[in-house]
Order: C-alpha cells, then structure tokens, then sequence
C-alpha cells in the first residue's frame, strides 16, 4: 500500500474526489475493495485508465450476496451499461451515492431507479410487483402481491395515474422523516 | 420485626397478660409501610383523572402531595419529621430504580449511543460542575450575594459538583410521559445514568479539598482527584460486571430452587451496589452494568415464571421507590430549620445550570456530531438542554454536606431545594409542552406506511448488498466479534446446559427434518434451503446455527404475548384493518435483513424481548417453507385434505397470529399431522429424577421436557399451576397412544412420554405446542374473551379456537395463526359446542383427530395448501 500514487494520477484523484463524496483516502480503499473482487482482472495501475469492467457474474456470484434479493437490480442500475457490469467508475459512484453525505435527493433518485424495473421513469404496478416478489421471495400469491401493490400505489400516488412517479417517491420519502435515515453506509 | 423474645419490660407484668399494646417493636417498619402505603393511594388517586395526569407529571403532583403532607406533619408534631434521609435515599431507594433502569436497558440502543452517553456524562458534568461553581463564586466576589454565604471557591465547586449532575430518577419519571424518540431518550437518560462516577468523584474530592482547606492542596492531590474518576468509574463497571458473572452463573445451577431465582437477581444486583458503595466505587454504575450484562444469560437460565415474576418486582420496587422520593422530596423541603435563604445565590444557580446545561449541550453536539451517523439536530439539543432535571441525588448529596466544614450549608441546602424544584416541576411541566410545540420526533408507536415497510425492507437488502460488495464490516463489526465471543465462551459458562443443549437437540432434530426432506424432495430441498443462512447445519457450523435460538424464542411465547399492549387496545376502522390485513401479509412473508432493532425502555411498560427476532425470522420463514413444500407435494392429500378444512373453516374465523411466536408453534405442529412415518432422533433423557423434572416442566414450559424418559413423564404429571390459567390443555398429538387412552386425562403427558420413547421427531412439535398454549393461557388471562369478534387485531381468538370441538382439532392450530381475513362464524359455533361439552373435550380431542387424519388421506386434494400463506406473525 506504501506506492499509493502509482495507482491514479493526481488527476485523477481529483476528479474522483470531485465526482464523489470520497475523500482520497477512501477512494483508495475502495479501490482495493474493488481489485480484490477480481485481482486477475484489475490492474494495480490505473493511470492509463485501463478499460476493466467487472462482470456481473462475479458480483453476484459473491457468497454474501447470494441471499439479497436486490443483487442484480443494483448491479444494474449502477453499472453504465446497465447490465449489471461495474467499472470501477459505476463502483466509486455506488457508493457515494449511498455515502452519509449523499443528499436526500440523490439517494431517492437512485432508490427510485432500482425499483423501477422496467426503466420507464415510473414505478408502475409491476415494478412493485417484482419488489415485493423478490422481497418477499414470492411467498405470495399472485393476488395477494397484486392486492400489496395497490395498495402501495394508493397509499402513494398523490396523481391518481395508477403508478408512482419519482415526485411521488420523494414526497412519500419526505413524508417520513427518517426514512431514507439509514440509507447509507458508512465507509 | 421480630416479638421482642425476652426484653425486660419496664415494669413485671403483674399477671399473664392477653394482649399488650406492642407500637414501639413495629413502629418503624410500620412508618415505612404507611407511607409506602399513603404514596402508592395517592398514586391511585392523581391516575383517576386522566387529564390531570396527561398534563402534570407524576413526579410533580407527588412532590406537592409530599409538601403538603409535610405541612400536616409540621403542624402537628410541631416540627418537621420524616425527612428524606441521603442513608435512606442511596441504601435503599435508589438502587431499585438503577436496577430497574439497567436491567430494562434497550443495551443495543445504549451501546449504539454509549459515544454520545460518555461525553455528555463524564465531559458535560464535568464541564457542568466547574462553570457553575466558578460562576457562583464569581457572584459571591462580586458582593451580589449575602454575606452570610461563608463559602470559597472549593465549596462553590463542591456545591457545583452536586447540583450538575443530572438525575436519573427525575429524567426518568419526567421523559417516560414524554415520549421523545428513542435516541434522544436513551442519551438523556445513559448521561443521567454514567454521570454519577463523575458527580462522586467530584464530590468527594472537593469535599476532601474543602475539608483539608485551599492552603493544604498539593497537585498531587488534584492528580489523586483525576486517578480517582478512572479507579471509581471503571471500578464501579468492574463490580458490575463481577456480579453480573456471578450471578449469571448462580442461575446457572437453580434449576430444582426455581422459586428463589428471583430472589438471586435481586440479591445480586444489590450485593453489587453495597460492595461498590463500601469501597466507593460507583454504585449506581455497578448496578446499572450488573443488570444490563446479566440480563442475557439470567433470562436464559431461570423459568418463564421467575422471568414475569423479576419484571413485575423490579418494575414495582422501582416504582415505588421513585413515588417515595418524590414524596418525601416535597416532605423534606418544609423543614425550615435547614434552609437559609438567598435570593441571588438561589437565582444565579438556576440561571448557570440551565445556561451552561444548554452550552456544554450545544459544544458537545458540535464536536459529536462530526462522528454522528445521525446528527442531533437543533430541536434534540433543545430537549437535552431542557430535560437536564435535577432531583433526589443532589438533595442527598447536599443534605450529606458537614455543616462544621462547609458553613454554606444551610445556603446550598435551600438552593439545592429550589433547583430540585424547580426543574422537576417547571421544566417537567413544561417539557411535554415545548416538545409538542418543537415538534420532537416522538417515539412513534404508529404503523408504518405500507410504502415505508416495502422500502424500508428494500432499503436494508440494498444496503446489505452494498455492505457486502465492498466488504465493509461497518457499524456492527465489534458487535459482531463481541457475539463470537459471547457465544464461543460466555454463554458456555453462563448459561445452562439445558439451555445449549435442548437447543442443541432441537437443531438436530430440525437438521434431521431438513435432511428427510431433502432426500425425498431434492429439486424442491434445493431451491428451499438455498439461502446461506438457513443452509442446512452441517455438524461443524451447527454452533452457529444454534445461535438462532429457538428456547429463547419459545421462552418469549408466555410474555411476548401478553405484556404487547399495543395491540390490545387497538380499535380500527375499516381501512386500517384492511390495511392491517395487508401489513400481516407483508410481515409475514417479508424476508428480514440483517439490521437493528429499535428498543425501548418504560418503567411502566414491559416491551417483549427484541433478541434474537432475527434468528426467529429466519427459523419461521425456513420452517414455513418447509411445510410448503410438504403440502404441495408430498403430503398432497392429506395437507389438501387439511386445506380444505381450513379453507371452509377459515373462511368463517377472522383469526390472526396472535404472537409472533405463533407460526413457529404453528409449523411445528404441524408436522405430525403430515407425516405418518415417524422420524427416527435420538433424544437423550438427561433429567434424572423425576421431581427435578417436573419442577423443570413447570416452570419451564416451552422446552425442557423433551428430554425426559418415558416412566418420569408418566407419572409426573399433576397439573401444573402455570397450566390452571389455560381453560383447554388442548395438546393436539400426532396419534393416540395406549397411554392415552388408559389415561385419558394425560393425555397431553402420556403422548408425550410415547414420543419420548420412541423417539420421533415429533417431539418438538409437542414441545411447541406446549409452548403455544402458555402463550394462549397468558392471553387469555388477559383478555377473557366476552365474545368473539372478528377483526385481524383481535387476539382474543386464542381461546375459542383453543375450545374448538373434537374433529376440528386438527385445524385448529392452522386456524388461530392464519385466515385473518376470513369472516368468524365457526369459531362461535365451535365455542358454544365446546363450551356445551367442557369436559372429556380433551380425550374427544384426541380421538377422532386420527380419524381424521386418516380420512384425510383418502381425501382427493380439492384444493391447493394455501392456507399456510395465511400465517402471519403479528410482531407489533
């Protein structure tokens, strides 16, 4: 860890830092978290901005991973070419969305995205549906899931179009103050 | 309390005589009960108007009844008695209260906060004492205050030192009708707790400087004062801690004297405090650490019983002491002979306290909220400031002074009074005001949105993903390294064997349920047990397995359900029940991440045990699979055949699960109603003689008798006391045996004892369901039910289902955890039957349910298993 500087350029250092919520510190850790998933892939050397994607497979392959319902959603969402692989870039941006200094905001719009599904900009009915399949690890039946869904949705749409948009998310997320209070790690 | 055997009387009795007028032998504890007596009344008395009670403070309305009371006492005996004694007050009222408060400590909670506690405690008292005192004596150079006050800048800081620390007694009293949310609490409440090493320390030290004189002062004493906060802070946890050992491994070996386990906790707990008080430790941090580490292991080791009987005790002792307190607080304060009047030096105290409360406050929170993960906001700094009371401790403190050495006295006396006062009542009257108005997040008891349930679950899986991909131990990591040692070690020592090894046995027989299965189901065993937590234990990982403790879980099922008063009370409308209904589906099946559990303290209310939820969930969800699968494949027929019942049955039964034990007793039982061939598990009979296990089967109803040979089982059975409340032992047995039939009023023992002997699996289904009927009875007791009313909040249905006649023995347990969304006409039919037919019940019970069953068999499946989506925990 002693050629901390081989790994980014200044510059890069920068733009990360100024890109996330990261310190440089941190953003050094969270590289080698990020090798250490895959050191065969990852160079230890990112000066030249090597192109490295971490397949999906590899993430979601992780043992602590294989019981959360929500693995490839996220890998999905965060990753850039929305397949579920992570550069290192998608890995930096993860996880300063769910930094401590992350704002509200941010932190709704990506929780949005992950249940939506279909990437339609609205959490329609089957977006909630798969949530509270994956939630619930489909337990229910399928009337039961959709009875959960409606009433999700009429508790939140406070536009009476049958589905939730991202301004009926916030204002849901507002509603309850310490909603989104746990929404973060804390690296 | 003893007859005086052989006093000489004052005079020779001239004859024998009848009676003799014996006032001086009782007289004091006579005293002591009348004015137990006369508070716990006028306790009564102020909760007989809910208004005044919602709006004053117990504490204030006791401490006006106290000077009242002292008025009529002063008029009377024409001086003023019955003070508040500082010997009472530490030896015998405040340890209840401490015992009380560490012992019902929401730990997790505590410990998440323990950062914050600490710097407000040791660096905020600190801060607290000498800006005052400094203060007060700036005013006393000043020439503001009268020249009577003979005090120096030592006495000033000793009068600091007592009047800044806050008092645990009235911050509990006052917060516990506030309702603030539980962080806010928790910090107010720890700092009122830890503080005390400080306040002792400082005053003794500067007790011990005022008394040796400001010229005698050598740095090495002020050295000796720094040296003494640690010896006596980490002194005091260390006896705490001591005891908590000790007294975790007494309740170790109490298993045939269940009925002086009590008495231990309380002994120990006390023995803890003394000892910590004669060498001058902290006390009340010995006593605090005594109770919140024991409490694990305690609850463990002693019965279901003995745990009710420790919660009710410690929570009425503490009550009453805190009642007494108050009382003779109000008492004290009319004895005129100890005060001495100033006003500026009683001004100026007030002023300081509450303007340097407010700025070591608002200091503090600046620096922790840098390391917060949660920052205090404005508006908890406010309440922090504002709730810092002040109360008995002080005035003992002060009253303890030496009047030779410190002529001040009689100033600091009648200030301490006033501040006492003045915080208890006017800042205890005005603090449920100012949070409403500030708009404090109130400890919310209110459901949470449907939304908010569904993402706050998603939230947590995301979260735990997140945590997982980069590998961060966060937060929990020294909690985590600490369980492992806990369990590897601690919990070895401390807790019974029983407790390890009937978990231990209760694994194995789960394990070998989960090993038929998936031997007979391979594709589906696959699919169910692919989550890595409820992967099969293997031998070596069955430690950890063992964690998810299911004694602990059956142990909760009694008190767990009746002491959940919030759902008691609960009238819904329409929309919130359907609402409700759909929260039961989502409670039920949603899979819980790891995450913490938010937990409270009330003196007056006894939250259900939030350990180890987790670990339940998981068993519960695995278990629920299970039985899935079982029905929808190879149990087709008869589980159909139940399916159908139920559904017809359910249909007409609003039930609900009534505990969130329930589904685990549930899925339990159900087994054996599926399975004709009988799984073969060893089960050690361990428990030698016969009256240790009927001692152990009385008090510890849940687990303890799986391990019990057959003859002891067969002839130990009297009916227990615990079982009298429980109008219908319905004990639902796979299958009738000889015993039964020849003993029909053993039945639930005799189909025990069979099991015993031969050893099946089934086993734990009886277990739980012995459990499950403890809890039934305790409902019961509570709620008697008049009538039956429908409705998914109404646990009342415990009982007709449990009086539910002879054929429909065999759903009734599927019913009373499920259907909730059925209408409830059965279960009135299968009350008046039941009721029409009270006796014999039992044996009829047990009769026909292998007809049933058997008929079942033949049955055609009519109907898919649904009925197991209906089994819903109620965790509210």
């Amino acid at each position: 860890m002693g050629n901390k500087q081989t790994i980014f350029t200044p510059e890069q250092l920068d733009a990360y830092q100024d890109c996330t919520f990261f310190t440089r510190k941190e953003i050094l850790r969270l590289f080698y978290r990020y090798r250490d998933l895959a050191p065969q892939l990852v160079p230890l050397d990112y000066t030249d901005k090597p192109d490295v994607t971490l397949p999906y497979e590899l993430i979601g392959s992780m043992p602590e991973l294989k019981d959360n319902p929500f693995r490839q959603r996220i890998a999905e969402v965060f990753s850039e070419d929305g397949g579920g692989n992570m550069t290192l870039d998608d890995f930096l941006d993860m996880f300063s969305v769910l930094s401590e200094m992350a704002p509200r905001d941010l932190k709704a719009y990506y929780a949005f995205k992950i249940y939506d599904f279909n990437n339609d900009d609205y959490i329609c009915k089957s977006d909630l549906e798969k949530t509270v399949n994956k939630l619930t690890r489909n337990e229910l039946t399928p009337e039961e899931v959709s009875l959960v869904c409606e009433k999700v949705i009429y508790e939140a749409d406070a536009d009476n179009d049958g589905k939730l948009s991202l301004e009926d998310f916030q204002r849901m997320i507002i509603r309850a103050p310490d909603f989104l209070s746990t929404f973060h790690i804390r690296i | 309390m003893q007859p005086p055997a052989a006093s000489p009387g004052p005079a020779a009795p001239a004859g024998a005589e009848l009676l003799r007028w014996q006032w001086r032998e009782v007289q004091a504890p006579c005293l002591v009960a009348a004015w137990i007596l006369v508070a716990s009344l006028a306790k009564i008395v102020f909760h007989l108007s809910r208004k005044v009670t919602s709006i004053v403070p117990e504490s204030c309305l006791l401490i006006l009844l106290g000077l009242g009371l002292g008025g009529i006492v002063l008029a009377v005996a024409k001086k003023a008695e019955y003070q508040l004694e500082p010997n009472m007050f530490f030896l015998f009222l405040l340890p209840p209260i401490v015992l009380d408060s560490g012992y019902f400590m929401p730990s997790r909670l505590f410990f998440d906060n323990i950062g914050a506690i600490l710097t407000y405690a040791v660096v905020g008292t600190l801060w607290n004492s000498f800006t005052t005192g400094t203060a007060l004596w700036g005013l006393h150079r000043a020439g503001l205050m009268d020249p009577g006050v003979e005090a120096g800048l030592m006495d000033f800081l000793l009068f600091g030192s007592l009047i800044s620390a806050v008092d645990p007694v009235a911050v509990l009293a006052v917060f516990e009708e506030v309702h603030v949310n539980e962080t806010l609490f928790i910090i107010v409440f720890g700092e009122s707790l830890l503080n005390d090493a400080v306040t002792v320390v400082l005053y003794k030290v500067f007790n011990s400087f005022v008394e040796l004189g400001p010229a005698r002062i050598h740095a090495t004493d002020y050295v000796k004062g720094v040296a003494s906060f640690f010896l006596v802070s980490l002194g005091g946890t260390a006896v705490g801690l001591l005891f908590a050992f000790l007294l975790a491994l007494i309740t170790r070996f109490t298993k045939r004297v269940r009925i002086i386990e009590p008495l231990f906790v309380f002994l120990l707990a006390y023995v803890a405090y003394l000892a910590a008080e004669m060498v001058s430790l902290s006390s009340i941090l010995a006593v605090t650490f005594c109770g919140i580490c024991c409490k694990k292991y305690v609850e463990a080791n002693i019965s279901q019983k003995s745990r009710t009987t420790v919660k009710y005790t410690m929570k009425t002792l503490a009550s009453s002491s805190e009642t007494i307190i108050f009382m003779f607080l109000g008492i004290s304060a009319v004895d005129t002979s100890k005060w001495a009047w100033d006003t500026a030096l009683v001004l100026g105290t007030l002023f300081f306290i509450l303007l340097f409360r407010a700025v070591g406050v608002v200091l503090q929170t600046y620096v922790l909220n840098r390391f917060r993960l949660i920052p205090l906001d404005r508006i908890d700094q406010v309440v922090m400031s504002y709730g810092g009371l002040r109360g008995a401790v002080a005035f003992a403190l002060v009253i303890l002074l030496d009047r030779t050495k410190v002529k001040a006295k009689d100033y600091f006396v009648a200030t301490t009074i006033v501040v006492v006062f003045f915080t208890v009542i006017v800042q205890g009257l005005t603090i449920k005001p100012l949070v409403t108005w500030l708009k404090v997040k109130r400890s919310d008891h209110h459901k949470p949105t449907l939304n908010e349930e569904l993402h706050e679950h998603a939230f947590d899986h995301i979260l735990a993903a997140v945590e997982d991909i980069v590998g961060h131990h966060g937060y929990h990591y020294w909690r985590d390294k600490w369980e492992q040692f806990d369990k590897k070690y601690l919990s070895q020592v401390l807790m019974r064997k029983s407790a390890y090894r009937l978990r231990d046995e209760i694994w194995d027989v789960y394990y070998k349920l989960n090993i038929r299965d998936a031997i007979s189901f391979v594709d589906q065993g696959g699919h169910v047990l692919s989550a890595a937590k409820l992967a099969l234990p293997s031998m070596p990982s069955r430690t950890s397995m063992s964690e998810s403790s299911v004694t602990n879980l059956l142990r909760e099922s009694g008190s767990g359900a009746c002491l959940d008063l919030q759902v008691i009370d609960t009238v819904r409308s329409r929309r919130d029940k359907e609402d409700a209904a759909m929260h039961h589906v989502l409670r039920g099946s949603l899979y819980k991440p790891r995450r913490r559990y938010k937990a409270s303290y009330s003196r007056h209310f006894i939250s259900p045990d939030t350990q180890e939820r987790q670990d339940k969930e998981v068993f519960r969800q695995n278990m629920k699979r299970r039985l899935e699968t079982f029905k929808s494949t190879k149990h087709n027929v008869c589980s159909s055949k139940n399916k159908a019942r139920l559904k017809e049955k359910g249909r007409k039964k609003k039930n609900i699960s009534l505990t969130k034990e329930t589904p685990n007793g549930k899925t339990h039982r159900n087994i054996p109603w599926q399975e004709a061939a009988p799984v073969l598990v060893m089960v050690s009979s361990e428990e030698e003689d016969s009256d240790s296990s009927e001692t152990e089967r009385e008090d510890d109803e849940g687990i303890v008798f799986i391990a019990r040979a057959t003859d002891e089982v067969l002839q130990g059975k009297t009916t227990p006391g615990s079982l009298d409340v429980c109008p219908s032992p319905c004990i639902i047995p796979p299958s009738p045996t000889l015993a039964e039939k020849e003993l029909p009023w053993k039945g639930d023992q005799a189909d025990l004892a069979v099991y015993v002997s031969s050893e099946t699996t089934k086993i734990v289904p009886v277990d739980m369901q012995k459990a499950w009927n403890q809890s039934i009875s305790s409902l019961e007791s509570i709620a008697s039910p008049p009538g039956i009313e429908s409705g998914p909040q109404h646990r009342r249905f415990a009982c007709p289902v449990l009086e539910e006649q002879p054929q429909s023995a065999s759903q009734a347990m599927p019913e009373q955890s499920s259907c909730f969304q059925f209408p409830s006409h059965v279960s009135k039919s299968g009350r008046s039957q039941s009721d029409s037919s009270p006796d014999g019940a039992e044996q009829q019970e047990l009769q026909p349910l292998m007809a049933t069953e058997e008929q079942g068999r033949v049955l055609p499946p009519t109907a898919e298993p649904r009925w197991l989506m209906f089994n819903r925990a109620s965790h509210l």
